[in-house]
């Protein structure tokens, strides 16, 4: 279904929501930052910046309770969460590259465990994706695939109108069903064109051609020469909308404490180190191989997708100036 | 013979960090010598003062301590020679940086107490307890422990309600 | 505030010069390796590289945006440098400081380097965008207070005339004034919300020449002292752990803050204790190689008046 609203409309169709007491969820100035976070007003709403971190993080936050353990007597209380009580949101402003980012993370945390923390927030989530009119050249959307308007991942699709307010696009039964709840505040499309998109510059990867080089090539030079600057952070994996690798721990003492989750990265010199003290990736160009091998390799021979979506975010962030496209262009010139 | 023990509302936890070789026994002659001193005092024995990480004074106003005490050898006496002088400049600094951060000095009382003490010890615990209870808990660095974070402020009401049902 | 344009016309010549030399002193064997700064894929972005052959020396640049601190690739950290014979390694005189603050603490040797100081005009303070024009508001914060714009005691520094540099706000000064005069509630929420925002990528510690230790404090469990999850008590132990390791040897790179993916002002707390130890024991960092450092040595005479 295609609607039309005005940025006025949709200003008061957020209001609207937070009035109801929906949680809304968008691109938030918080401090100097741009983030996700729950807006207050529709005056909060930031819609010309990419948030410094990703999307990920409404289903997969940083760090989570699993669940809490106490002594009693001579017994151990444990007390778990209740997923279900997680609140419906309603997901604002969200970028191409990181609604695309969602159903992909799908595949993982319903594959062979299915993870409750993610498949509740996830069902209980509304996504209004928002097509792109600016881009930098860190972006790369247009290399992997996707494109600055594409609606994978999205409930609902905003496309940014010529003397603004926006094209309404709905793309699964929840964004028809917003569509129904809020018809008020739509109109029908009167024709007015939708603003100039976002160009990035790089040019399609040959994703095949990638991979294959990847097939056979764990072992390589290149890897060094690649990588051997990397310094071994996690800024990379923890801004990007696709790294979903966890680590749990138990926090507390011998009385009580809880267990808890939250985001780790293959970049760390701990994430394969062995209780033996040994470290199948002892340097930092096997951390970063694992890195590109997971995103375009096993990822694509486990399930058929491919682990980035172009969003740039570690290209930004890298200390040292790593270029994930940068490094593809070099994979697929060897390929 | 106990002296009337008087009631207070609020009795804070202090937590000391001392050497083993002066203040240590120090408090140990106080207790052989039946002084008085407050019980909110929980001793923690160090081999030297040089031992006692900053991270340890963390830790323990994390786990709820109002007030902290470190301890040791006058100078000169240190059994290792110089750790007390190592720790003389590291607390220096560190309380600079607790200042810094927004931390109440007056929670934190360094002291030297040799094995001849006792009344000092007596005296030192007895002020800084006396001091702490005035000032009232210690809320900051407890309300940081207790502080879930789900992911920034994504944490809103609901899902604390979500999560308090742990 | 209006922003004037920082005269950075000497780096085409100092990268000239930096080619050069590179590509002599790997060809008649001086070094077997050069750290020196590549450009990347993206319009004026750069990234560290590591020479060890002579064509390789066409690939080194200098700009505004060769932020890095080098001294990093040269600690035991990152022992996938090669470490066969002297290294060369390009240094402003900040990454300079963090060198001689190492080769105090017998991590590195003098002789094993060979040190190719950069005359410098100042760096951008985020490469987030890298192709930003250098100016009185994009410049480093570091380099707002910097002294030290040519590095002593090098092998190699270009010969070029630094332009003369536009009037910069201190910023660290005034920012730590602002806090000072703030009064301890309000310090405490101010380092909260900052510490908060921290989700643990650890950027700041694996940048950092100093943490060079092969196992964190932090990344150990046994005992944990610092909470490994990104909530706000760890992150505030942690930011206090590292302060309390970095006093009296932080060099002022402020690599940590231009890294921080989350913007927390992680340099503030350095240039504190920094300040704070050069009033009580009178040592900073500097150019001189100092056998301790201000809290591995002591007085008869330090103060003590805050110790009953």
């Amino acid at each position: 279904m295609q609607k039309q609203i005005t940025e006025a409309n949709f200003r008061l169709l957020l209001d609207s929501l937070l009035f109801k007491g929906q949680r809304v969820v968008g691109p938030r100035r918080s401090g100097g930052t741009v983030l996700y976070e729950p807006l207050a007003s529709a005056s909060d709403l930031v819609t010309d910046e990419l948030p410094r971190r990703s999307v990920k993080e409404a289903f997969f936050p940083v760090c989570e309770d699993l669940l809490e353990y106490r002594k009693e007597g001579q017994q151990v209380a444990l007390s778990d969460v209740t997923a279900e009580r997680f609140p419906e949101t309603v997901l604002i402003g969200v970028r191409p590259c990181d609604a695309a980012a969602v159903p992909v993370l799908d595949a993982v945390f319903s594959w062979d465990y299915k993870d409750q923390f993610f498949l509740e927030r996830r069902a209980r989530t509304t996504i209004i994706g928002l097509a792109c009119t600016s881009s930098d050249d860190a972006c790369f959307c247009s290399a992997v695939g996707l494109s600055p308007a594409d609606p994978k991942g999205a409930d609902l699709m905003l496309t940014p109108l010529v003397g603004g307010g926006f094209l309404v696009e709905s793309q699964s039964e929840k964004g028809e069903a917003f569509l129904e709840t809020w018809r008020d505040r739509f109109a029908e499309p009167d024709g007015t064109q939708t603003q100039a998109l976002a160009t990035p510059a790089t040019q399609p990867f040959d994703l095949k051609r990638i991979k294959a080089w990847l097939d056979d090539h764990f072992e390589d030079a290149a890897w060094d020469s690649i990588a051997t600057r990397c310094v071994g952070c996690g800024a990379c994996a923890f801004v990007c909308p696709a790294c979903h690798c966890f680590d749990i721990v138990d926090e507390g003492s011998e009385k009580g404490g809880k267990r808890r989750k939250f985001w780790d990265a293959c970049g760390f010199w701990k994430f394969t180190h062995h209780a033996s003290g040994h470290n199948p990736r002892d340097l930092q160009p096997k951390r970063y191989r694992n890195r590109i091998m997971h995103k375009f390799k096993y990822y694509d021979d486990k399930f058929g997708q491919t682990l980035c979506t172009g969003c740039g975010r570690c290209i930004r962030v890298c200390p040292v100036g790593i270029d994930i496209a940068g490094v593809l262009e070099e994979i697929q010139e060897k390929g | 013979m106990h002296s009337e023990k008087q009631k207070h509302d609020f009795e804070p936890k202090i937590i000391a960090f001392v050497c083993t070789w002066c203040t240590y026994a120090g408090a140990d002659l106080a207790g052989t010598s039946r002084m008085q001193y407050p019980a909110n005092v929980r001793v923690l024995k160090f081999p030297c003062t040089g031992r006692i990480d900053p991270v340890f004074i963390l830790k323990a106003f994390q786990q709820g301590a109002d007030g902290v005490l470190v301890s040791g050898c006058h100078p000169g006496d240190c059994h290792y020679i110089a750790g007390n002088f190592h720790a003389r400049r590291r607390f220096a600094a560190f309380r600079k940086l607790l200042e810094f951060i927004g931390v109440d000095l007056n929670r934190l009382q360094f002291s030297w107490v040799s094995a001849a003490e006792g009344g000092k010890w007596v005296e030192v615990v007895t002020d800084l307890t006396e001091r702490v209870r005035a000032m009232g808990e210690m809320v900051e660095f407890k309300d940081l422990a207790l502080e879930e974070q789900w992911s920034g402020s994504l944490n809103t009401p609901e899902l604390q309600e979500a999560y308090d049902a742990i | 505030m209006q922003s004037d344009t920082v005269d950075t016309s000497c780096h085409a010549a100092i990268a000239e010069a930096v080619r050069t030399e590179a590509r002599r002193i790997l060809s008649d064997g001086t070094v077997t390796a050069v750290i020196g700064y590549a450009a990347s894929r993206r319009k004026g972005s750069t990234q560290p590289i590591v020479i060890t052959s002579v064509d390789d020396a066409d690939k080194l640049i200098f700009s505004a945006a060769c932020v890095n601190n080098l001294a990093v690739y040269l600690t035991k950290a990152k022992k996938d440098v090669p470490r066969s014979g002297r290294i060369g390694v390009v240094v402003k005189s900040c990454d300079l400081k963090a060198l001689v603050g190492l080769m105090g603490e017998a991590q590195l040797k003098r002789e094993d380097l060979y040190l190719i100081g950069i005359p410098c005009t100042g760096v951008l303070g985020s490469v987030l965008q890298p192709a930003a024009l250098l100016t009185t508001a994009s410049i480093a914060s570091k380099c707002c207070e910097c002294t030290d714009r040519l590095p002593p005691g090098c092998d190699f520094v270009p010969s070029v005339q630094l332009p003369q540099q536009p009037r910069l706000e201190q910023r660290y000064t005034d920012e730590i004034a602002r806090l000072e005069a703030m009064s301890p509630a309000e310090r405490w929420e101010y380092w909260k919300e900052q510490f908060s925002k921290c989700i643990k990528c650890y950027a700041c510690r694996q940048v950092c020449p100093f943490c060079f230790c092969e196992q964190c404090l932090c990344d150990r469990n046994r005992p944990q002292m610092v909470e490994q999850t990104p909530r706000p008590a760890g992150n505030t132990a942690w930011h206090l752990v590292r302060a309390m390791h970095l006093a009296g040897r932080c060099a002022g790179c402020a690599e940590c803050e231009r890294v921080c993916p989350m913007d927390i002002p992680l340099n503030l707390l350095n240039r504190k204790m920094a300040r704070e130890l050069k009033e009580l024991f009178n040592s900073e960092a500097g150019f001189e190689v100092r056998d301790k450092g201000p809290l591995n040595s002591y007085q008869d005479d330090d103060d003590q008046s805050f110790i009953r």
